[in-house]
This record gives C-alpha cells, structure tokens and sequence, in this order.
C-alpha cells in the first residue's frame, strides 16, 4: 500500500507543479481563459516549463531528493503565494453555455468509465515493453548519477526526452507507477483541453465528440496509461493549436503579442517530446506569419521554441556530434550509430513487416497486429471530416492534422497516429456538429468497440491495447513483485541480472529487456555502433556468413611505398556492407610488423578502422553502409616500406564487392597497383568462439544474455565452455552466461 | 533588404552545419594493441567445475547429491558424482571443495575419500577433523577424452545415518569438477 501511495504522491506533486507552473506564466500573460481551458492549458504549459527547469537540474548534475522536491514544492508555493494557482489576477474568459444534460450525461459516463480503467492501468506497476524499458531506465539511470551523462552504447538516449524530464521527480518519489500516472494526467489533460475548445468554438457535442474519440482510443489508452510519451505529445501539439487560436482571437489587444509566448515555448517543448511532432511547430511559425504578415511575431514563436528545443539540440551535437541524433547520420557521421542501422531500422518503421501497405487503414484502425495497437473503427469515419472545411476552425484543424500525419509513414506504428487524432477527432465532430443525436450515437459507438472485452473480439491477438483492470495491484493488495512477475516479460530476467551481476558491470544481450528494473547497464546488441561491433564479434563464433573463411590476396612485383590502401570499387546493393577482418601487408612472405607510428584510415566509417589491424580475425572493421566505390581502408606506414603482397582476410558473403589495390605515389597521387585479388579458402580459425568473448572481455563486458529465441542460442547453450562461458542463471526464456578469463 | 538577410543567415547556417558535420571526422589511427593467438594466453583455462550453487547445477548430476540445502552447499551420499564435458584431455585438475561437520564426524569416526574421474580413483585422503576442505590433483594424461562425458566424484567410505529418518549423509558438497 505504501507503494501505492507513494506512486500516487509523486505523480500527484508533480503534476501539480506542472499545472503551478503553467498557472504561474498565465498570470504574467494576464490571459483571459475559462476555468475548464485554464487548468489542461496551464497544466501543459507549466509541464513545458518544468521540463526544463529538470533539464537544468540534471545538466548541473544536482538531480537529489531534496533539489527535485524543492523545485516541485517551490513551484507549487509560489502559483498559491501569488494567487497565480486560482487565477486570482487574471480575469475569466467569455461564458459559455454550459453542457446539456444529456451531452454531461453521454460524455460523462462513457469517458468517466475509460478514465477509471486508464486510472487502474497508470497506477499498476509498470508492465509496458518501452515504458518498463528505455523510458524509464534512462530516467532511473539519470537518477543513479543525479544527473545527465553521455550514453554512447544506446540510440535511445540520443532522442530528446520532453515528457521523460516531468518523469524524473515522480520516479525519484513513487517509482515506475508515478511516471505512469503523469502520463495518465496528459492523457486527461488532452481530453479537457478537447472539450473545451469545442465549447470555445461554440460547438460543444463536437468538442465532447472529439475529446471522447481520442480519449477512448484504444492506442490511446495503452499508450496513456503507461510511462510513454505519446498522448503527451498530442496533448503538447494541442496546445499549440490551442493557445495560437487564442492568440488569433486577441492579437488586435495591446498585449496579443505575448500570446505568442505559449504559442512558442509548446512548439519547442513538442519537438523535446517527440522528433516526429516538429510539424507542428511550422504550423504555428506558418500560422502566425499568416495571421500577423509580419516578422517579429514569427521571431517571437521562433525564439520561444528555441528555448525549449535548443537544449536537447545541444546536447546532441556537443555529447554526440549529431544535433540530430539518433538520426541524420549520413550528415553528422558520428562513431555512436551506423548509417545502415538507421536505413535498416528506418525502413522496418516503415512496413512493420506488413507485406504491403494497402490494408494499413484496416490495420491501424482495426487490426493493429502488425502496428502494435488500432486508433479504433471510428476513426474509418475520418473523411467525413472534410465537411468541416465549411468552417474557417474546421480547416485550421484538418491544415494542422495533416501536418502532423504528414510524418506518419516515417514510422507506422498506431502510437504515431495519436498526435493527429485530436484534429481530426474535433473536425469529425464539427462535420457532424448539427446533429447531436448521430454524434452521440458515435461517441457511443466508439466506446462500446473501444471496449477491452469487445476489443479481444474483433483485434489481432498481437495488438497492443489494454487487457486487464488491475485495481489489485494498482492499490498493492496484489503485491507488486507477483503483478510484475505474472505480466512483465522479461522481469525475471532483469531481477536475474540485478542478483547475479556484480554493481557496475555490463551485460551484453541480444534482445531488449524491461532495463528499468534493474541498475546494470544492458547493451542491446543493435542500440549502438559498439554494441553491434561487440555482438558481430560474439555471433561471429556461430554463423557462417560473418566468419573469416576467405583469403583475398594481391600480388604484384616489389615496390616501394609509404602508402597504400584498398578501395572498394562497385556498388553493392543493401545489406551488403564491406567487411574486412585483417589487413595484412607483406614482403617476400614475410609480414610487415605494425609499428606504432603506422597511420590507418578508413572511409566510411573511420572509428573502427583499429578492427581490421588488430591480428585477431574475431574482429573485423565495417562500412556500416552499403558498399560503395570510393570506400577503402588505408595504412601509412609511416617510411618507404618494400611491399610485394597485400591479404585482407574477409567472410565469403561478398557478392557484387570489387577490391583495387593503390599506392600513393611521391607526388602524393594514388596510383592504382593490382585489381582482382585472388581468393583463397581458408579454414576456420580455431577457438573462434573463445576468441569472441575474449573480445567482450577486453571490452569490460563480462556478462551476457542470449534468449532461446535468439540467433545461435542452442550452439551458446550446447557447449558454453567452447565460449569460454560459464551459465550463471536462467531466467524466464534466457541464459545469462558470464566470461571465464 | 530583409530577403538579402534572410538569404544570408540561410547561407550562413547550412555553412555551419556542412562545417560542424565535416569536423566529426577523426584523425587516423595508430594500430592497437595487437591480440596474441589465444593458445599462447595463460589466463585462461577451461574449466567445468559444477558449482551446487550455479543455476544449471543439476542437469551435471550423475547421483548422490541432494537438493540445495543453503545457497552454496548440498549434502551429498555415498558416492557424490557429476558429468562434465571437456574440450581438451590435457593439463587438468581435479578440483573438489566440501565440509565435514562436526557432528557427524563424532558417530563416524574419521573418513577416509577416494577421488574418481570416470571411476578411477585418482587419490584416497583421510579426514578426521571438521570444517571446509578442499582438494585438487592434477589428472593422468589420457583418463579424459575430448569432447566425450567424463564423471567426476567422490566416495565416502563411512556415512552417517540419521536416527530419526535412516537418511545416509556424507558431506556437505560445494563445488567439484575439472580444470586446466
């Protein structure tokens, strides 16, 4: 029970702040807005506020107990010192007519009913795969240390992390659950801020309507009720919309410019929630300019957003020599991520494995196996919407959903539909605003298929939703340790980890776990450069393809050389990547040794150039990217060497690959030397698997994970010692193995 | 005036951002420290030592070892065995960590252990004080077969039986196996 209410404390505190903090800036804004807009527009601004106030917090490394509590209680204690809490000092927006009773009476219960099930989930210990994962094991992470580090190993701490930031006190205080919950408050927050605009709008069965099609989502309920960040996001890019409506309505006023504050600061905060939710941010610039037709509004927004995402922009450029990343490596190269792994995980955000994309509206609203989750068979409704573009909100709304979808097919899980979901929800109400009683026979609908036990009958059995009410565990009468033993796959396993892994040591795994329930670091074997390095070591022990089994070897009269490289001169075709165990330069049989004030280069991916000189074949330097002419690996020696044969040692798995020796001339030209290398079989190394792990081992990676479902898990567990592996324990479906040197 | 600007902090920023991205790329390399064939390393040894406390402890079990009593230690019977495999015949030790208590040495009397690799005795050794012990001999050359199953045990010539239940004891069992 004490869980629980810790749970419900530490979201409750830090929901509070957000919502200090927002009542706090609308008070300086002296921004005229009705009690039901005032408390999910200021809880969303004040959460952009706060977000940062952690960020600094977490930049000067001071991220303890007491300084989170401070500023969450010094926040709170100031919105109730001034007044700014109740709204004391600014004056109330224009009444509107308050809801009918049957509008209470069909929004009421049906989204009161999907609140309580939302309610029971957020507050339930956290079972969802990313929330459980890298959400909040970054955050755990953040706290371990009290503050932020760079995390080279793991992609996903190069994404900004918005909404991770206002997860950080409530973590520090009730854990998993808490963050869960203020997640839960955005999902809440977004479905007032709905309703609300309806009733601004004048329009309130179409407010109601758009707030209880998003709100009753099933994607949405999955994803908001858990440590995720999606509905936050949409609640975020709502706001945008939102205040630059209000914006639009007071402009003319001598203090409309400020309006534009909120406007700003929300388009910044969206993008630090969430890459995918910058076009929202162009809405806002596009609408402001279009609205003002002039210059210094435009710079307002932008400084404004600026000041919200430029932090995360910083960070990444300076920690990870990409302002983009994860992403954008072709421009900003960096060591941390191969180009091939964001072309390859790209393209299966792209399809989710779906053979075609044809049945993706079915898919995302019906279906939802292949894309984790369905919006609902409502949303198929959708075009309907376009009847709101008789108004002139209809067509703001339907302009600003579609820039929001327009990122879409970037990645096609259902959750990235959620942002654009209330545009369209509210221009589906308004094109049916006139008719109270076929929106409320949608609304009704909507929430019978959105249902959990009327979902299980018509869903794919793989879509992600809501499956339980788990009021038990919410309030702890089931303790925590069964719910999570019983629901969360791979809590075993991380409970494993943490007992058996000594403080401070690495695991390598080659599937994902729910990290946040344990303190070791986990390096997922395709989260990072260095972890797909390490893992294409250790699988190198058991697959074919990537063992050094060829010999590729140019032979050509002595010649004297200071330099020489390899270039590789075709163009391959996706996934083939040049790969190079060893290079080796010899003379007269004889290798040459390599001397320290050796020079070696390689283009691309120059980092790992050290793979393919350091005389062990269970290593090997790659392109990581598709292989293109102009690629090549060079060795300045450094002093005129006499050279008559150079080997490179490489896997069979080269199909278009075309190798061309060079030398570099005195006059500092590089003159080709031999093309054609013959190819010469060889036979697998001995002890390569050992050699795998020695590679860990050198690396301080002592431990690893492999899941019977992983690649190569029978030939791991058929004879551990060929590894130099010894099991150490067995968790749900995986081995944990440690090193034995 | 204001398109010149605009055109000029355009220019400007895609200039910063070629710049910024071209100065990710590192200079060359040395060559690193270079591996040794793995034959020649001597920190390594392979080892299958059957841990009671180890995860996969019981699928080694040959016979006459219990259940896991604490969370390092088993009581084992007369003959105490496990099977392990080895990838070389060569250079092992036979390695056994156990205890003797007290009280069961009092009614047995010192105990004399023969230690067995695939049933051969490989050494006797008399106990006659309690406490943790441990034993470790190199094996023959040629008693190991690599790559085949080997048994590793141990045999108690006096057990001690519990009055209450007939239960035979021998010692209580931490670790054994094979090592280079």
């Amino acid at each position: 029970m004490r869980q629980a209410a810790a749970a419900l404390f530490g979201a409750g505190f830090t929901v509070a702040a957000c919502y200090a903090a927002g009542a706090l800036l609308i008070d300086q804004l002296r921004v005229a807005l009705r009690r039901d807009e005032r408390i999910p527009l200021a809880f969303v601004l004040g959460a952009a506020c706060l977000h940062l106030v952690i960020f600094v917090i977490l930049a000067l490394r001071i991220a303890y107990w007491p300084v989170l509590a401070g500023a969450l209680a010094g926040t709170v204690a100031a919105a109730l010192g001034t007044g700014a809490w109740r709204g004391l000092r600014t004056p109330s927006g224009k009444t509107v007519a308050p809801l009918s009773r049957t509008l209470q009476v069909v929004f009421g219960s049906c989204a009161g009913v999907f609140a309580i099930v939302y309610l029971a989930n957020a507050w339930a210990p956290e079972v969802s795969p990313d929330g459980s994962g890298y959400h909040l094991s970054l955050v755990a992470r953040d706290l371990r240390v009290h503050g932020f580090e760079p995390i080279p190993n793991e992609f996903y701490a190069m994404l900004s992390a918005g909404v991770e930031m206002l997860f950080v006190p409530a973590f520090a205080i009730g854990r998993h659950s808490a963050a869960a919950l203020v997640h839960f408050a955005f999902t809440v927050a977004l479905a007032l801020a709905i309703l609300a605009y309806g009733r601004r709008l004048g329009k309130p069965w179409a407010g109601a309507a758009g707030s209880l099609l998003t709100f009753a989502s099933p994607v949405v309920g999955a994803s908001g009720s858990a440590a995720y960040v999606d509905v936050a996001t949409a609640a975020i890019v709502f706001g945008v919309f939102y205040w630059a409506e209000i914006w639009d309505e007071h402009k003319s006023e001598p203090n409309g410019l400020r309006l534009l504050i909120p406007v700003g600061l929300l388009a910044g905060y969206a993008y630090a929630a969430k890459y995918t939710a910058f076009p929202i941010a162009i809405y806002g610039l596009g609408f402001v300019a279009w609205r003002s037709k002039r210059l210094r509004p435009v710079l307002l927004v932008a400084g404004c957003a600026a000041i919200m995402a430029g932090p995360w922009i910083a960070r990444n450029w300076i920690w990870y020599q990409n302002p983009l990343a994860p992403f954008g490596n072709w421009i900003f190269r960096n060591p941390y991520v191969h180009i091939i792994f964001e072309q390859d995980y790209g393209e299966f955000l792209r399809h989710y494995g779906m053979p075609s994309l044809r049945p993706l509206v079915l898919e995302a609203t019906v279906r939802g196996g292949y894309v984790y989750g369905i919006i609902g068979p409502a949303f198929l409704l959708v075009p309907i919407a376009l009847i709101a573009l008789r108004y002139p909100a209809g067509r703001r709304l339907l302009l600003a959903g579609t820039l929001m979808f327009s990122t879409y097919f970037v990645n096609i899980g259902a959750r990235f539909l959620i942002p654009c979901l209330p545009f369209f929800s509210l221009a589906l109400g308004l094109a049916l605003g006139e008719a109270a009683p076929l929106l409320a026979a949608v609304m009704l609908f909507h929430a019978v298929a959105s249902w959990p036990p009327v979902l299980n009958r018509y869903v794919n059995a793989k879509c992600w939703r809501l499956v339980r009410f788990p009021y038990q565990a919410a309030l702890r009468i089931t303790p925590q340790e069964n719910f999570l033993r019983e629901n969360s796959y791979g809590y075993d396993v991380a409970r494993l980890i943490e007992a058996k892994v000594p403080a401070g040591e690495k695991v390598l795994a080659m599937s994902g776990i729910p990290d946040s329930y344990t303190s070791r670091e986990i390096l997922v074997s395709f989260h990072s450069a260095a972890n797909q390095a390490l893992s294409d070591t250790v699988n190198m022990g058991w697959s074919i393809e990537l063992q050094p089994t060829m010999e590729r070897v140019f032979q050509f009269p002595e010649r004297k050389a200071r330099r020489m490289r390899v270039v590789q001169t075709a163009q391959a075709e996706h996934p083939e990547q040049w790969n190079v165990h060893e290079l080796r330069f010899f003379y007269r049989g004889k290798e040459l040794a390599r001397r320290l004030d050796w020079k070696l280069r390689a283009w691309p991916n120059p980092w790992e150039v050290q793979m393919a000189f350091d005389n062990s074949v269970a290593t090997r330097w790659r392109s990581g990217e598709v292989a293109s002419p102009g690629m090549y690996l060079d060795a300045d020696f450094g002093r005129e060497e006499s050279v008559d044969e150079v080997l490179l040692i490489t896997s069979s798995d080269f199909i278009l690959i075309r190798l061309q020796l060079e030398s570099m001339n005195p006059i500092g030209a590089w003159e080709k030397v031999a093309d054609n290398p013959r190819q010469v079989a060889i036979p697998l190394p001995k002890d390569l698997r050992r050699m795998a792990t020695y590679e860990m081992h050198a690396r301080g990676v002592h431990y690893l994970l492999i899941y019977d479902s992983n690649y190569g898990a029978q030939d791991f567990a058929g004879d551990p010692e060929a590894w130099g592996l010894k099991v150490i324990g067995r968790g749900e479906d995986a081995w944990l193995y440690q090193t034995i040197w | 005036m204001k398109r010149r600007l605009g055109l000029t902090c355009a220019a400007a920023l895609a200039n910063m951002v070629m710049i910024s991205a071209c100065q990710n790329m590192p200079g060359p390399f040395a060559p690193p420290v270079q591996r040794q064939p793995l034959a020649d390393f001597r920190s390594y040894g392979m080892s299958a030592i059957v841990s009671m406390s180890d995860e996969n402890a019981k699928e080694h079990f040959v016979q006459d070892i219990t259940s896991l009593e604490a969370s390092t230690w088993r009581w084992t019977g007369k003959r105490p065995t496990v099977r392990v495999r080895m990838r070389s015949g060569e250079h092992l030790r036979y390695i056994i960590d156990f205890a003797l208590v007290e009280a069961t040495l009092q009614v047995t009397g010192p105990v004399t252990i023969s230690f067995l690799v695939n049933n051969r005795v490989l050494d006797r050794a008399r106990y006659d004080r309690a406490g943790p012990q441990h034993f470790e001999k190199p094996v023959p050359a040629g008693w190991v077969t690599a790559g085949q199953d080997v048994t590793v045990g141990a045999e108690i010539d006096k057990l001690w039986v519990s009055p209450d239940n007939g239960a035979k004891l021998g010692i209580i069992l931490v670790r054994m196996g094979l090592t280079q």
